[in-house]
């Protein structure tokens, strides 16, 4: 077990150090092919098994990185997987080109393999670094045409039965979001959305949560179950990703930390991972309770420049959807825009527009979906998908002109309706603030009746050292709430018109005093007759 | 059980794609039961705890079904809304009097359908405002419920956490209600055209006398269902409490006074 780890470590590092050098020549993809092919055949005569695999497979991860050709990067070519998933690896010169430029369009294959990369600058280096894990390796290799090399036969096959251990190991409720194929290729949902047009990206941002931890999790279970700190690891995973000037620095502290021994795998990811300077802008909010405690997350739109962060909504659902999206009106604006641009509906695709609106946080499923409805919407204007069914009563009923029954117009019916629901939408307004305005004041209270409670503890302190003293008076205290409570009702009596209401709302708080020791500290509301 | 039983009403009466979408407030009462049964912790039962966190768990998982139809539905409401708006002026570009086209029976053709999918439009905004709504309801009645049954606190800060869902924080459709309301009073012109006897009021809308009744099962309808109930729920209550809201009065002049609604239409 040991010796493997120091041997992917060691292959790690001689990609890394090669990498570091070949980065420097990017622009040259020539010279990036060859190194690749070098590289591979040289991890390729070294010790079979799967730490060579990795090796071969991070090599082409890399070569995929540095490759800039961003024309290709607007082909949208779908990957396929399942045909030429058996023959294993593909490391060919022009291959790599061709490799870089499929991946284009994200496609949801059988395996339920989602990649979704476009490689053009250097800044995907570090986003692409977390690809890291052999599964998603294998995909991208598998993309462009098969060509087995003589070795790969069996070390494929060695592959799948070794990618097929990681996932049982995995033991995160984000494994829950991988369908577990028959052949075990877990389904792995993963956006990096990282755009041509502007230089300065956060591809971090944009890449699904559960991808992102699900691979550096994988891989840093390998081979030994090393449990990374949930938290560590997204935190510094987001620091990582949103600064590119440290792009350089990181690799080059990942060669050092990777290449030197003995440090556990776990501690030189973290350490490398949380050097990373840390942005000036608040990064994806990844709060530590992926994994074990997945949860759903959804964009919420705080900023107007378009930025959107992750809420982190602590609830321990299982993931099944990806990170739900908030769309606002700016970000139909801008995804409207970007389709127009794109020539219309039809033939915009959501790789594209995705990088056309350049959002932080938006993934390409979240686009995806969201073109089908603007399709949809588009294409039936009487009667969009979402809307509910509605039975139009027969005519017959509608045109009987009875002396009694009459039947009304549509401008009066339509005038009608209108009246109904905006009463409707009025009395549901009032209700919500009154709602927000019960739980504010019952918080409210909640802190009078904790302070008090804590005054009276002290007070018994001192006057056990001093007998003479008496507790403060309650009612003084508690009193005081009623009075913004008293405002707040006062007000809300002439929206709602109720004055019993009001009133029952104050006597009941006034009846607090006369109960200090309710339950605990949070002031129970008890069975009483109602107050009228 | 009178919220329960008014929500089962509520349920029934709304669209049928949202049916399954509510809160399964019955289901949560049942656990709270459960749990009250449960022998409590202090006899070192396992029960309570179980049962309690399967609570908490029914409740997360609710509170993630809510978002997410609600969300879906804030998607396509935001979509359609500048769809509405992009088709009146496309109407007007091509068929209104300064158009490329100009066609009066063609402009006003299509201003007809465009008025009707308008107003239905704003109904189903704020049928989802009544959606997330009844919700937020049913939440805090369980929730106060489990308090009452089990001592705990767990209401509170469970509430608060509620109060910033998505779904709870109903901004942008209330904004975009409103803007459609502006849009609508724009689109429908400040006179009366009083159509007498002729074509399809959107729904089964019948004056009888004084009343108005409304069948079918459409927006309206729900609209007017929606609020009915909401005066119904608002109705004192015998927990009342400084945590209730106040009874729902509308004004004697409301339409609302004068609609009677049909029964619905069984669903074969």
């Amino acid at each position: 077990m040991r010796t493997d780890l120091q041997m992917i470590r060691a292959h790690m590092g001689y990609v890394f150090g090669a990498s570091l050098v070949a980065w420097r020549q990017y622009e040259e993809h020539r010279t990036m092919c060859f190194f690749a092919n070098f590289v591979g055949n040289r991890t390729c005569k070294s010790a079979h098994g799967s730490s060579c695999i990795v090796a071969r497979v991070l090599l082409i991860v890399l070569t995929i990185i540095f490759a800039c050709n961003p024309s290709a990067a607007h082909e949208t070519q779908p990957i396929s997987i399942r045909g030429t998933r058996k023959q294993g690896f593909v490391i060919k010169s022009s291959d790599l080109v061709v490799l870089e430029s499929r991946l284009g369009e994200k496609q949801l294959t059988e395996t339920g393999v989602y990649v979704c990369l476009s490689a053009s600058l250097p800044v995907y280096a570090t986003p692409l670094v977390e690809t890291y894990t052999e599964r998603e390796l294998i995909m991208h290799s598998i993309s462009s045409r098969p060509t087995p090399l003589a070795s790969d036969g069996g070390a494929a096959g060695h592959m799948s039965s070794s990618a097929s251990g990681y996932p049982t190991e995995a033991n995160f409720s984000s494994a829950s979001a991988q369908a577990r194929r028959p052949h075990n290729y877990p389904f792995i949902s993963q956006s990096s959305s990282v755009q041509t047009m502007q230089p300065v990206n956060h591809p971090m941002e944009n890449i699904d949560v559960f991808w992102r931890t699900e691979p550096l999790q994988a891989f840093l279970d390998f081979p030994e179950n090393i449990s990374v700190e949930n938290g560590q690891v997204e935190s510094s995973v987001g620091v990582m990703a949103s600064d590119e000037h440290v792009k350089r620095t990181d690799w080059q502290e990942w060669a050092d930390q990777l290449i030197t021994p003995d440090d556990p795998l776990e501690s030189s990811w973290s350490d490398v991972l949380v050097d990373g300077d840390v942005p000036d802008h608040k990064p994806m909010v990844m709060e530590p309770s992926i994994g074990s405690s997945a949860r759903q997350t959804h964009v919420h739109h705080p900023m107007p420049s378009g930025e959107t962060c992750l809420d982190t909504t602590p609830l321990p659902t299982a993931p099944q959807h990806k990170a739900r999206m908030r769309w606002t009106p700016e970000h139909h604006e801008a995804f409207v825009e970007a389709v127009n641009k794109l020539g219309g509906s039809e033939r915009a695709t959501p790789k594209c527009v995705l990088k056309l609106m350049n959002v932080e946080g938006l993934t390409i499923y979240h686009v995806k979906s969201h073109l089908q409805k603007y399709r949809t919407a588009r294409y039936k204007p009487e009667s969009s998908e979402g809307r509910p069914e509605k039975k139009l009563a027969p005519l017959e009923e509608i045109t009987s002109l009875d002396l009694k029954n009459r039947s009304i117009g549509i401008t009066e019916a339509l005038k009608l309706q209108m009246e109904v629901q905006k009463q409707l939408h009025e009395q549901l307004e009032i209700q919500r603030n009154l709602q927000l305005r019960i739980e504010e004041q019952g918080r409210y209270l909640q802190m009078m009746f904790e302070q008090q409670k804590k005054m009276d503890d002290e007070r018994l302190k001192a006057s056990s050292s001093n007998p003479d003293e008496s507790p403060a008076p309650l009612p003084t205290k508690v009193v005081q709430p009623s009075l913004p409570a008293d405002d707040l009702t006062a007000s809300e009596q002439d929206n709602v018109k109720t004055g019993s209401g009001g009133t029952s709302a104050t006597t009941a708080l006034e009846e607090i005093p006369q109960h200090p020791d309710a339950r605990g500290s949070s002031p129970q509301p008890t069975k009483r007759a109602r107050v009228d | 059980m009178k919220f329960g039983k008014r929500l089962k009403q509520q349920i029934q009466e709304t669209f049928p794609g949202w049916r399954d979408k509510f809160v399964s407030y019955k289901d949560l009462k049942k656990l709270v039961r459960l749990i009250s049964a449960a022998p409590p912790m202090m006899n070192g039962s396992l029960e309570f705890g179980r049962a309690e966190a399967e609570f908490v768990y029914s409740l997360n998982n609710e509170i993630e079904k809510l978002n997410a139809f609600f969300m879906e539905q804030e998607e396509d409401f935001v979509i359609r809304h500048k769809e509405v708006k992009q088709r009146i002026e496309r109407v007007a570009h091509i068929w209104g009097p300064n158009g490329s086209n100009p066609s009066e029976m063609i402009h006003k053709e299509e201003m007809e359908r465009i008025k009707k999918d308008i107003v239905d439009f704003h109904g189903e905004m704020v049928l989802l405002m009544n959606y997330s709504n009844v919700n937020y309801t049913g939440l805090a009645k369980i929730l106060k419920k489990y308090d009452k049954r089990t001592g705990g606190l767990l209401r509170s800060p469970f509430i608060q956490k509620v109060l910033q869902q998505p779904f709870f924080t109903t901004d942008l459709i209330s904004k975009l209600v409103k803007e459609c309301e502006t849009t609508i009073d724009t689109v429908f012109p400040a006179a009366a055209e009083e159509n007498e006897g002729g074509g399809g009021g959107g729904e089964g809308i019948q004056r009888e006398g004084d009343t108005i009744k409304v069948s079918g099962e459409g927006i309206f309808r729900n609209a007017v269902a929606a609020l009915l109930t909401m005066q119904e729920l608002r109705r004192g209550s015998s927990t009342y409490s400084h945590f209730s809201l106040p009874p729902l009065n509308l004004s004697d002049s409301d339409l609302i006074q004068s609609v009677q609604l049909n029964s619905p239409i069984p669903i074969p």
